[in-house]
């Protein structure tokens, strides 16, 4: 059984009955390893559509949750259960509860690192009979941007509960067990935003993902930024990582920033090694985001490859055919359409019509680098997700979202397409845009194959860059 | 990925039940178990297939039985027709299998498995009824026509499973606008089984509520049959579990019952 990934969150959909004689066979040590090397923020199990389970049903899943918490650092736990199957849960668990539950996918996603921001500032009740459980998630909801109101009993939490539309999200049967200790990553136009907490210590280079760093400097992120208000202070250790960090960004002409960083329990010394480094201090996030000028000084106005200058390459000009096909055999696949290829061209994008268009993207790297971008007109969009929606919709997200799974598929086409030809390469998380204004200031004159595709005679872009 | 056309390549080519079955059928469903022993020696493949399902550990027998006579004697009227539905469906199954990790013994383990336990319900139920009795071999047949428009499709089922949690029929359903579960009812109508069948089968898909209360409630029961059956060790490792969405709301309500009479969590 394979996890289904959104957004960096991974989840486990088992069905039917869970017992300590099928649990083992839904599990295999590949599964085991293929959820490691997700590298997901989080790994849930969803129990929605478990009847029956019994302790020995859920220990695979909790021994699987076990190794990937001490592999990648995740969070782990259940999902999607009733008060049944929670009071269960914990009494099965009672002195071992070493991970998270979460009523439903939904609440999971509100302590989801790679949600941050997406959505916040909600109105959130929640309850627990566990205090320190309340505090906990009062305190992780508020770091993530909501508005968490504690009841303090029961029977306060089904008054307030019962207010109508009082509250975004009512959460309680909920479980914080050890969080996740990933250093949280989110993407801002081409700045990537790390947040940092507490005392930054040795522990900062087993919690920091040295490789999705890597990769996003690999496909061109120039910017890179470390929320630091939370953090109380640093030692040695954390400063000679994070000066080793700005040395290898420097090769790359990218740049590192810290913002909010406070010098009441670090050593003002440090700011001047960490300056002397290449890192640049800031009071507050908005001093950066806010003034372009500073943004297009500090590279973030276009994603770009310093360290190859030329914009397509021989490789992955050979390799265009596989591209397209992979293009080409998802659309056919989601929509039964014939796609055809119309045009094709080396040039800066060209988007003839900008109005109700949206766009994906998803970038590669490993033996080749690259970005492969799709622009869709919104309806046609629809169309070519209708397999994955299931359904009439209008809702812009739930159509964005579902073409970045579009797309997400498109990449994993194409890596294994490449992969046949022994050159390998991983994928990024893709992103959506919601006209193609924002595309273009991603992309900002960059060039690269443009080929016009159509499928029932209506088109869309295919657009492979570096 | 799967188009209508497919499906109907498909249903064309699911053949009408053959003279020596039919005859075999109207016998027993006439009472005269000698006469349809005599007709159904005549097809070898059928005396195997009987010879082999009634030896399976599930139908508790303590000697091996051998004789078409002696099977039809001890299985009964009901159950003898739905050893030879069950043979029936199994004309359907591939040589070899490739979606689902499958072959001809486990696939005839899966259909004992469903058979057995249906009895047990319907003697729960107090249903005595050779039509509902009937209904369950039909149901694996959701399965072949699975393995029959997916097998070629693999890599692309993984890959779309891979970003969203979609099963096979949202699949079918969502590009060709009929399910596996229609599918089964139109195999239900071109071998002539009586319409309850089809419309048990229908129901027992948990997406598609029957109008008619007890037949409804037969699909709820079936539906959690099928995921309790589908549950066990060996039909996860061959990739069953997943094939359809479990619709645990549908079923819930009497899942009560349905744990006692199969004694679940003693």
């Amino acid at each position: 059984m394979k996890a289904t990934v959104k957004n960096g969150v991974g989840v486990f959909s088992p069905q039917g009955f869970l017992d300590g004689n099928n649990s083992p066979n839904l599990l295999s040590v590949e599964d085991i390893e293929a959820t490691i090397k997700l590298n997901a923020n989080m790994i849930l199990v969803s129990l929605k559509k478990v009847v029956f389970f019994n302790r020995n049903g859920l220990d695979a899943f909790v021994k699987m949750f076990a190794k990937v918490k001490s592999k990648s650092r995740a969070t782990v736990g259940f999902c999607d259960y009733d008060d049944k199957k929670f009071h269960a849960i914990v009494r099965f668990y009672k002195d071992e509860l070493h991970f998270c539950l979460f009523q439903t996918q939904e609440i999971a996603s509100l302590f989801a690192s790679s949600y941050k921001n997406k959505d916040a500032d909600k109105k959130i009740l929640l309850f627990s009979t566990d205090k320190s459980q309340s505090a906990a998630m009062a305190i992780e909801l508020h770091d993530n941007g909501h508005n968490p109101i504690i009841a303090q009993t029961e029977e306060e939490f089904k008054i307030k509960a019962k207010t109508p539309d009082a509250y975004d999200i009512v959460i309680q049967n909920t479980y914080l067990g050890q969080m996740g200790q990933k250093v949280a990553t989110r993407v801002t136009g081409n700045a990537i935003i790390y947040t940092v907490l507490s005392f930054l210590d040795a522990g900062i280079g087993e919690t920091f993902d040295i490789s999705y760093h890597n990769n996003s400097l690999n496909v061109g992120f120039r910017l890179f930024i470390f929320d630091a208000y939370k953090v109380l202070a640093m030692n040695v250790h954390a400063l000679n990582f994070f000066s080793k960090l700005s040395s290898s960004a420097a090769e790359y002409n990218a740049t590192i920033c810290f913002v909010g960083l406070t010098f009441e329990k670090t050593p003002i010394s440090f700011k001047e090694t960490l300056e002397d480094s290449g890192i640049m201090f800031f009071d507050k996030m908005d001093d950066i985001l806010k003034n372009k000028e500073l943004l297009d000084e500090l590279g973030a106005s276009s994603v770009s490859n310093i360290k190859s200058k030329h914009v397509l390459n021989k490789v992955i000009v050979s390799e265009l055919p596989n591209f397209i096909d992979a293009t080409v055999s998802t659309i056919e696949m989601m929509t039964n359409s014939k796609a055809v290829k119309e045009t094709a061209k080396v040039a800066n994008i060209s988007v003839s019509d900008k109005n109700d268009k949206i766009a994906s993207s998803i970038g590669f790297y490993g033996d080749i680098d690259g970005m492969i971008i799709l622009v869709f007109p919104t309806e046609i969009a629809k169309k070519a997700c209708e397999l994955l929606i299931g359904e009439e919709t209008d809702d812009s997200d739930m159509i964005l979202d579902t073409l970045a799974e579009l797309v997400n598929i498109v990449g994993g086409k194409v890596k294994s397409l490449l992969f046949e030809e022994k050159i390998n390469v991983n994928i990024t998380l893709p992103r959506t845009y919601q006209d193609v204004d924002s595309l273009l200031e991603v992309i900002q004159n960059k060039k690269g194959v443009q080929v016009d595709l159509a499928f029932d005679n209506d088109k869309f872009i295919f657009f492979l860059t570096r | 990925m799967i188009t209508k056309n497919k499906i109907d390549d498909f249903i064309r080519k699911v053949p009408p039940s053959p003279r020596i079955l039919k005859v075999t059928l109207a016998f027993l469903n006439n009472g005269e178990l000698v006469k349809a022993a005599q007709i159904a020696k005549e097809d070898l493949a059928l005396s195997a297939y009987l010879k082999d399902l009634v030896n399976k550990p599930i139908y508790g027998f303590r000697t091996q039985v051998s004789e078409i006579s002696q099977i039809f004697g001890i299985l009964g009227v009901a159950k003898s027709q739905q050893a030879v539905y069950n043979y029936m469906v199994t004309l359907l199954s591939p040589d070899k299998w490739k979606l689902f990790k499958l072959n001809k013994s486990s696939f005839h383990n899966l259909q004992a498995d469903l058979t057995a336990n249906w009895q047990k319900i319907l003697a729960f139920l107090e249903i005595n009824d050779k039509e509902i009795e009937n209904a369950i071999t039909l149901l694996p047949a959701s399965v072949i026509v699975s393995e029959a428009l997916f097998s070629e499709k693999i890599d692309d089922v993984n890959l779309l499973r891979s970003v969203n949690q979609i099963d096979l029929n949202s699949i079918l359903k969502r590009q060709c606008g009929v399910d596996l579960f229609d599918i089964c009812e139109q195999i239900a109508t071109k071998w002539e089984m009586d319409e309850k069948v089809g419309l048990i089968i229908q129901a027992s898909s948990g997406v598609k509520p029957a109008k008619d209360e007890t037949i409804n409630n037969l699909g709820k029961w079936m539906h959690l049959l099928l995921f309790y059956v589908l549950s066990k060790p060996n039909y996860v490792d061959a990739g069953l579990n997943d094939f359809i969405d479990f619709q645990i709301d549908y079923a819930q309500d009497v899942y009560d019952d349905f744990s006692r009479v199969l004694e679940i969590g003693n």
